[in-house]
């Protein structure tokens, strides 16, 4: 360990780290721009340099790269540092003046205006892309050229780079945005989409799902992540304070004698694209519900903000169709139970953020079955603008000058066929039992009906019991139903795994 | 040839060679490095060839073609061995002359010889050149006594025996203990001392070490490292030899810029003939020490001769410089130990072990010890390159040497370092010349280059010539070098194209101050020595641009307009047919005019005007008066 003062405050650091990593550990801010900590040192935008007194001699060096001493004193804001600094800052303003990194930078120094004659790059060339590209992801299909002041990022011979994966870490590294991917490969980069957010954002090889996931700690997804992928990268590895990164981790297979098995497996959603006359995956504003739930949330990606896909703007008038591959005998035969009532509350919401929002709910019948839920009903039609439409739409097209859809359907009270042209759709999708189930079931030798659900032999007076004595099913994996119906499902199945328990004693 | 293998077995070569020469037979060395070559040495190399086949003397007269004999203002030159006859600026038509007159009838031809110019009286021997008496040509002179192709003709001079010596006399230790004594400090513009830099390599951990020849010599007019490297390759292979056995290290690289072929040829074949002889490979001389090395070329970069940069380059890559916190002695070329050092540090080893580290100390001043070959250049009567002992005095070297101000015009000062130094004024012409001095007045040593201007120099227009060349070759890694540089040399072109501000000069140094303490590399940090310095000295130039938009010097062609008086001009044409743009009008009888409008400045006009008349002006920070009305010409009898 060595001993050394960063403007007056002693501290220690191992050997071999540098200044600027001692005085981060120690919340002294340096400020930087060519640094990374997933990349070895560059000392080209010199701006950390700090002033030093090592072995009597004050010398100005810069803190990213020159290696901690005994008895070192540093001092990180010294006149001479900071008019440096500022002179530094000055001279990038001139070359960039019009990215707003360099004109925070340098206002935060005074700058406003820089004495020198202006430029209009909006590259630093602090070579953070070229770094990482070669660096972390091995692939160098980036780098500087030219010498002084023709020096620039490129591909080699100016064309596009056939090695390049498309990993997009050189624009996400970028400072000022100047890095284009389209600029540099010809390649169609896939994004990595967020299954949370049903496609609607992305995010990124590690990531946490959702803000409340349990447990809240991210995961890295192995079939997108360029370590795995090609032996690379590792950046996360750099950031990550507590060391709790592991690339070798493995699925842990534990092994455990029970004597009662709860089947809880859920529900999927059912892909809408099937039914390619609504037009999912064609016209750009057609989406599922449950894409809509992530848009109307305050925490999803458009926090809440209704944004149509194609150019964003805010939907006056919105259609919702029902029964979306439910009840057809050419996708799921039974009825999903839940889309009646959720759309509703869907175009309750909508006209609450938007009061000149009018929505259009094509339904087959309304199954508002619960407690007051026909009343919500009513109050939709009389207080929040929902129209309730009695059909099932044949088609959706677009209009191809405004990106509208189109919904073609027959008014049943009057039998005229007939269209609407709206701003947005929302399909009420099918709910499937989700994939497991059927995987599960099977190792458990379980039955399932004709509708692949978990087969209940005896619904009236065993709601909850498989045909094999000691496992159980709740919730949508043995039949359609909500929030509060799945709730009392589970706390039925767990009074009876504990009944069962207690007799085998 | 077979291989050397023991210094006894070198020596018994080295007598059979001296005994196969007969130190009186006539012998004509032709100097034929670049600059000679530049000069038509080809083609007098040629004709002397023919002229000794013709005149039956191929048996009688030894020719050898030898490196820079450093007089170059007055090449090609030829000397006649033994006497020493020394003639310059030989053209093929002088060749058959030289032949019959002075190597058959040894007499000397008059008018070949250099003429005195404060005595006017004719010189024989070259030795008493004023140019070559005033030197102490200990690493330079062996140039034009040896065909840089031939190895005998190094063995022939004692080459090789400072090796020998040391790999059968002395340890590494005691090796590195010599040079460390002799305080020899490094000849390529860092002045280090190469003992401590030696040792620091030796003592860092590693088994692999390498040693480095840095011939990259970008410095403009700086060709003394060229001119080494072609004209006497194995001094500087022997002083690596040595330099690697007290190092520790194996293997070696010569790193040569791309623009010096003839000295990669000459080093290649030096090689060659140095792995035949043994000096090179493994086992040298018995020793049991092994050593080889490669020549690698550069790519026309003058920031790869920055050390890190260099070794950057060695490695493959783009040549830029890296921090150098961490030595590169202890971590250099692929973070292994490597000491590098200039040409002519190199080529100066073998002689402080054949003479010793104590007679090396009595050369020089307290500080800087030994010899430096500087390139002499610009306004000076002798333009070439000078070995003097360190502490000889600026005047001594540009009025003794140099032969004074060309053309009768007044000394302004002398630039040294290259694009690292700075400019030196006439009040410091008694400053004696070591690394330590020259620092103190704001220049540097740097590699030896010397360039001498005379009050037709414009002193802001030198900054910006410095300025530019630095922009262009500046890695462009670091943003006070390269940002910096650009804005200092926009300001400096606005200056000298009579967009000068007020304030400009205070930015000037404000900007300078930033580039010299927060830059990566030595390109950057030194960068603004030229501004500064001019700027200490010649500040009233700069305020001359800025204030009253005039260029002292003429030189800025922005600020300068040319006029032809009406009193003095006598229409007689010269100027008006020798325009290349037809500016000037006018006629017999009738007073030529230069219209404004169509001038390029190129001088012709000034230079063409006959001195009698002398009508031609060039004015600066004035307007220039209208054409007179009456333009007939009443002619001046006489």
């Amino acid at each position: 360990m060595v001993n050394l003062t960063i403007d007056g405050k002693a501290v220690t650091a191992e050997e071999g780290t540098y200044i600027l990593q001692v005085a981060q550990a120690n919340n002294i801010d340096i400020p930087t721009l060519c640094y990374h900590p997933a990349l070895e040192p560059f000392g080209a935008c010199r701006l950390c340099t700090v002033e030093i007194t090592s072995r009597g001699r004050k010398r100005l060096v810069t803190s990213c790269n020159y290696p901690v001493e005994e008895g070192l004193e540093v001092s990180t804001n010294s006149e001479a540092v900071i008019k440096g600094r500022r002179m530094i800052l000055e001279l990038l303003l001139a070359r960039c003046p019009n990215v707003p990194l360099i004109q925070e930078l340098a206002k935060s120094y005074g700058i406003e205006k820089p004495r020198f004659k202006l430029e209009d790059d909006n590259c630093i060339l602090c070579g953070l892309c070229a770094r990482i590209c070669e660096e972390r992801m091995g692939v160098s299909a980036i780098s500087f050229s030219g010498r002084g002041l023709e020096r620039k990022i490129d591909t080699p011979f100016h064309v596009h780079s056939e090695i390049c994966q498309g990993c997009g870490a050189c624009a996400f590294v970028c400072p000022t945005g100047a890095i284009k991917l389209e600029d540099i490969t010809d390649k169609e980069p896939r994004p990595i989409l967020s299954e949370f957010n049903v496609g609607l954002s992305p995010r990124s090889a590690i990531y946490v799902p959702f803000p409340q996931a349990v447990p809240k700690v991210p995961v890295i997804d192995r079939e997108v992540c360029i370590h795995f992928l090609t032996g690379n990268c590792r950046t996360c590895e750099n950031f990550c304070q507590a060391g709790a990164i592991n690339y070798d981790q493995e699925d842990e297979i534990i092994e455990a004698e029970v004597d009662a098995i709860i089947l809880a497996s859920g529900f999927d959603l059912y892909d809408p694209s099937a039914l390619e006359e609504y037009g999912y995956g064609k016209v750009k504003n057609v989406i599922t519900a449950m894409q809509y739930e992530r848009m109307i949330s305050a925490s999803g990606p458009t926090e809440g903000q209704l944004q149509r896909p194609s150019d964003g703007k805010t939907p006056k008038r919105l259609a919702f169709i029902q029964c979306v591959g439910s009840r057809d005998t050419h996708h799921k035969l039974y009825c999903s139970s839940v889309c009646c009532m959720h759309a509703t509350k869907e175009a309750i919401l909508a006209n609450e953020h938007y009061p000149d929002l009018k929505a259009f709910i094509f339904y087959t019948d309304m199954r508002a079955v619960g407690k007051r839920f026909q009343e919500y009903i009513a109050r939709a039609e009389q207080e929040y603008n929902v129209t309730y439409i009695r059909s099932r739409p044949s088609k959706i097209t677009e209009n191809p000058d405004n990106g509208n859809p189109i919904v073609w359907y027959e008014e049943t009270t009057t039998r005229t066929r007939t269209s609407m042209e709206v701003d947005m759709v929302v399909l009420c999708q099918a709910l499937i039992p989700s994939g497991s189930t059927k995987d599960i079931s099977d190792m458990l030798h379980l039955s399932l009906n004709d509708y692949q659900f978990v087969d209940i032999p005896d619904r009236l007076f065993h709601p909850v019991d498989t045909e094999i004595p000691g496992i159980f099913a709740c919730g949508f994996c043995q039949a359609p139903q909500d929030i509060p119906d799945s709730v009392v499902q589970a706390s039925a199945a767990a009074a009876r795994a504990a009944e069962f328990l207690s007799r085998k004693d | 040839m077979p291989r050397i293998n023991s210094p006894a077995e070198l020596e018994e070569l080295r007598k059979d060679i001296l005994s196969n020469r007969d130190p009186n037979k006539p012998c004509i060395t032709l100097c034929s490095g670049t600059a000679c070559h530049a000069s038509g040495s080809k083609e007098v190399a040629a004709s002397i060839e023919e002229e000794i086949k013709k005149q039956g003397l191929s048996a009688e007269v030894d020719f050898r073609k030898t490196g820079c004999h450093g007089f170059c203002e007055r090449g090609p030159i030829v000397v006649i061995h033994p006497e020493g006859i020394c003639y310059l600026q030989i053209e093929p038509k002088d060749v058959p002359e030289i032949i019959s007159q002075t190597i058959k009838e040894k007499k000397v031809i008059e008018r070949l010889l250099y003429t005195d110019p404060t005595t006017n009286k004719k010189i024989v021997h070259e030795s008493e050149i004023p140019f070559y008496k005033n030197q102490e040509r200990l690493v330079f002179g062996s140039n034009g006594k040896i065909d840089p192709k031939s190895i005998d003709d190094y063995l022939a001079l004692g080459g090789y025996s400072a090796l020998a010596k040391v790999l059968s006399q002395m340890t590494p230790e005691q090796v590195l203990e010599e040079v460390k004594k002799s305080n020899l400090r490094g000849r390529g513009g860092g002045g280090f001392p190469a003992g401590r830099k030696w040792e620091e390599c030796r003592n860092a951990p590693g088994e692999i070490k390498y040693v480095i020849v840095n011939a990259d010599e970008g410095d403009p007019g700086a060709y003394m490292d060229r001119s080494l490297l072609e004209g006497n390759p194995h001094s500087v292979l022997e002083g690596l030899i040595i330099g690697a056995y007290a190092i520790g290290s194996h293997e070696g690289y010569i790193y040569v810029r791309q623009e010096y072929p003839l000295a990669v040829e000459n080093v290649d074949i030096a090689i060659k003939q140095a792995e035949e002889y043994g000096f090179l490979g493994e086992n040298i001389l018995g020793s049991g020490f092994d050593f080889t090395v490669k020549v690698h070329r550069g790519a026309g970069a003058f920031v790869s001769g920055e050390s890190s940069a260099l070794m950057t380059a060695l490695e493959g890559r783009v040549g830029e410089p890296r921090p150098k916190y961490i030595h590169t002695a202890i971590k250099g070329i692929w973070d292994r130990p490597s000491n590098l050092n200039n040409v002519e540090t190199w080529a100066t080893v073998p002689l402080i072990i054949n003479k010793g580290a104590d007679w090396f100390r009595g050369i020089g001043t307290e500080g800087s010890k030994g010899t430096k070959i500087f390139s002499l250049v610009g306004k000076v009567n002798n333009t070439g390159l000078v070995e003097v002992p360190m502490g000889m005095t600026l005047r001594e070297i540009i009025f003794n040497i140099g032969g004074g101000i060309r053309d009768g015009k007044k000394f302004k000062a002398v630039q040294t370092g290259g694009p690292s130094g700075g400019v030196i004024p006439e009040k410091f012409i008694d400053l004696p010349v070591d690394f330590d001095e020259l620092s103190k007045v704001g220049s540097m040593m740097g590699s030896g280059g010397m360039v001498v201007m005379d009050e037709d120099t414009c002193m802001v227009d030198t900054a910006r010539y410095f300025l530019n060349f630095l922009a262009g070759e500046s890695c462009g890694k670091c943003v006070p070098c390269r940002e910096g540089i650009k804005q200092m040399l926009n300001i400096l072109t606005d200056i000298t194209e009579g967009r000068g501000e007020k304030g400009d000069i205070e930015l000037l140094k404000e900007v300078a101050t930033m580039v010299k303490d927060f830059s990566l590399c030595a390109l950057g940090t030194s960068a603004p020595n030229p501004v500064l310095s001019t700027l200490q000295y010649f500040r009233d130039e700069y305020v001359a641009h800025i204030e009253q938009k005039r260029c002292p010097a003429y030189v800025c062609k922005a600020l300068v307009s040319y006029y032809i008086d009406p009193e003095k001009c006598q229409a007689c044409m010269i100027c008006l047919r020798q325009c290349p743009v037809g500016a000037i009008s006018g006629g017999k009888n009738q007073i030529h005019v230069i219209d404004q409008a169509k001038c390029t400045k190129c001088n012709t006009c000034f230079e063409v005007c006959p001195p009698r008349f002398s009508a031609v002006r060039r004015l600066s920070g004035e307007p220039v008066p209208p054409p007179v009305e009456d333009r007939v010409l009443v002619r001046r009898k006489g």
